[in-house]
């Protein structure tokens, strides 16, 4: 039973994991903290909706044009909001990504409404037996793809050209610089990478917890998560995520349902008090 | 054109006089909206001590002016205290406390970690006032009983005015009389660099500590004058939304600086009330607003104005370090 419960939970945190992700990488080429990440995706999760239902798209190539969408979002805020305020100190830039936030979600409420809207899923709904425990497809799929994304993303920058490039920015603007490596071109590469996460988010959990402009509100959980994880970690968001997934689902087992709302906050509030650097974080030390 | 130092003061006076004459000849909604601007003018200092002045980013206020608010609905109606002279102080105090309390876990965090705490806090508490129902009548929300001075019961928006302007107007000076002592020099300090005011003998834990204690009981007593000028406080009215309007306040009012706290608020609670049938919309300013000023004038209306001061120089420019 337990056993289920967990599954189900890890279903849960790679959604988080995904939102940690999308953060984090921001965070470590750029040291910004971008509160958008979570209405990057319900963003781009209305897109695909105008375009299926409104439209009358067929789905694959309306969540093909979410995918587009959630680039060209992190790419818009990059170049539009983010850049004119580079030199700014980073308290400003969170300030900017906060009202970037109000802004999309008050776009959104405008558009399409504060209504929830069904969203439909790539995964057969029939349930799998894996051994002891029982999946259903959704959970499945959300799983295998967050998963073969990670992989993706590994390889990418391990292995190639432009990856590469990335780490070293993220390492030291300036020496990257003096590398001949634009910091400003990998600086907007980071936030599209950031936004398609945002995007596969998106078409993972819309069909969940259904369409709204309330969907934004998941990038709490992936703070957690990423905090949980030790921020700046990669592979720490993460294990953050999941960790943070199977605790909500498993925490009101022992405790009344409604503690299950406050789970993210209180393991905000925890790991922050007791350990700030998390399960996998390091602690920086910086040169006066 | 400066009018001489005579005729400046009979302005100043007969403006005090007409402001506080207002409840004679305004209309009852727009003295519930003075009173607005007044109360939310008192959290947007509060707020600004703690973020602007000290750099520290609170997205939490929203749970300050709460616990602010239950105090003041709890001890009149089930301590039954009457005095607001004696309930406001109580419940600023206590909410002082409960910001003493939050600030020293945050001094061994730094930027945007404060934010995360601060914003958990507020919803905490929020989930606290709607789940604790024997206390704070949960969802259905609790009746505030009207104010009592002496006999005098402050029942409408009218009599309330003499209230809550009073109160903020004695606030905002000792604010503006606390950031010009050794504390308020300590909280720029810091704001500007933590390690240099360190070696420069501020001990950080205290002022830090300070700030938090200070911003919370500001917003503790707006709090309660909150839940006398609105007589029905529930949860929702302290959601997240609540604390990150706050924080767009004291950004389009202008951070480090009394006099931008109380533009904010007064422009942000305006454009709430002139557009109150389109929520949207007002978000919509809102968030903009957030991002042209933070991008284009990081110091908010209030510096703009000081700007613009300082590019037409009056006689004497000694008067502009006021504010």
């Amino acid at each position: 039973m337990i056993l289920q419960v967990i599954v189900n939970g890890i279903a849960t945190g790679c959604i988080y994991s995904l939102m940690a992700l999308g953060l984090t990488l921001i965070y470590k080429s750029t040291e910004h903290v971008n509160f958008a990440q979570g209405e990057m995706a319900m963003m781009s999760g209305f897109i695909a909706f105008t375009f299926f239902q409104i439209l009358g798209f067929p789905v694959v190539l309306s969540l093909l044009v979410c995918l587009l969408a959630s680039i060209a979002l992190g790419l818009i805020m990059e170049r539009l909001i983010i850049r004119p305020a580079m030199r700014a100190p980073h308290f400003n830039v969170f300030i900017i990504t906060l009202g970037a936030s109000i802004v999309m979600q008050s776009v959104a409420g405008l558009v399409w409404t504060y209504d929830q809207f069904p969203f439909p899923s790539l995964f057969p709904s029939k349930t799998f037996s894996l051994g002891l425990v029982r999946v259903d497809g959704v959970s499945l799929g959300i799983i295998v793809t967050t998963g073969l994304l990670m992989v993706i993303l590994y390889s990418f920058f391990k292995r190639s050209k432009t990856g590469i490039a990335m780490r070293a920015v993220s390492q030291s603007h300036t020496a990257a610089l003096l590398m001949g490596i634009s910091v400003k071109r990998c600086f907007a590469l980071t936030w599209a990478i950031s936004g398609l996460i945002s995007g596969v988010a998106a078409i993972l959990i819309a069909p969940v917890i259904f369409l709204s402009t309330r969907m934004g509100l998941v990038v709490i959980n992936g703070f957690a998560a990423a905090i949980l994880g030790g921020w700046g970690s990669i592979p720490g968001a993460v294990v953050g995520g999941i960790v943070l997934g199977i605790l909500e689902n498993v925490a009101p087992y022992y405790f009344p349902s409604s503690t299950r709302n406050v789970i993210p906050f209180a393991v905000l509030v925890g790991v922050l008090i007791l350990k700030p650097t998390g399960i996998m974080g390091e602690e920086r030390k910086r040169r006066v | 054109m400066r009018l001489p130092e005579k005729k400046t003061t009979l302005v100043l006076v007969v403006a005090a006089l007409l402001f506080f004459l207002s409840p004679l000849y305004l209309s009852r909604y727009t003295i519930f909206v003075l009173n607005l601007f007044a109360i939310y003018a008192l959290v947007a200092i509060g707020l600004n001590l703690v973020m602007g002045y000290t750099g520290l980013i609170s997205a939490g206020h929203a749970g300050f002016l709460a616990i602010g608010a239950y105090v003041t609905a709890i001890l009149s109606t089930d301590a039954g205290w009457m005095s607001p002279l004696l309930i406001l102080p109580v419940a600023g105090l206590f909410t002082g406390l409960i910001g003493f309390a939050l600030g020293i876990p945050i001094l061994r965090l730094k930027g945007f970690y404060i934010a995360m705490v601060t914003l958990a806090f507020g919803v905490v508490v929020a989930e606290v006032a709607l789940q604790w129902s024997s206390l704070t009548h949960g969802d259905d929300g609790f009746r505030v009983p009207r104010a009592v001075l002496g006999g005098f019961v402050f029942d409408s928006d009218g009599k309330l005015f003499f209230l809550i302007q009073p109160v903020t107007i004695a606030m905002t000076l000792v604010a503006r009389n606390i950031v010009r002592t050794r504390m308020g020099r300590a909280f720029k300090a810091i704001r500007q660099s933590e390690i240099a005011s360190q070696t420069m003998g501020i001990d950080l834990a205290r002022y830090k500590t300070a700030a938090f204690a200070i911003s919370a009981f500001y917003t503790g007593v707006a709090g309660g004058l909150f839940a006398y000028a609105m007589t029905h406080i529930s949860p929702d009215s302290f959601s997240m939304g609540v604390s990150i309007d706050f924080i767009a306040m004291i950004v389009i009012g202008g951070m480090g600086s009394i006099l931008g706290s109380i533009i904010g608020a007064v422009v942000l609670t305006g454009i709430q009330h002139v557009l109150s049938e389109l929520p949207e919309v007002q978000m919509l300013i809102f968030g903009v607003s957030l991002i042209v000023f933070m991008i284009f004038m990081p110091s908010g209306i209030s510096g703009m104005i000081l700007e613009w001061k300082q590019k037409w120089p009056k006689k004497k420019p000694s008067s502009l370090t006021g504010c």
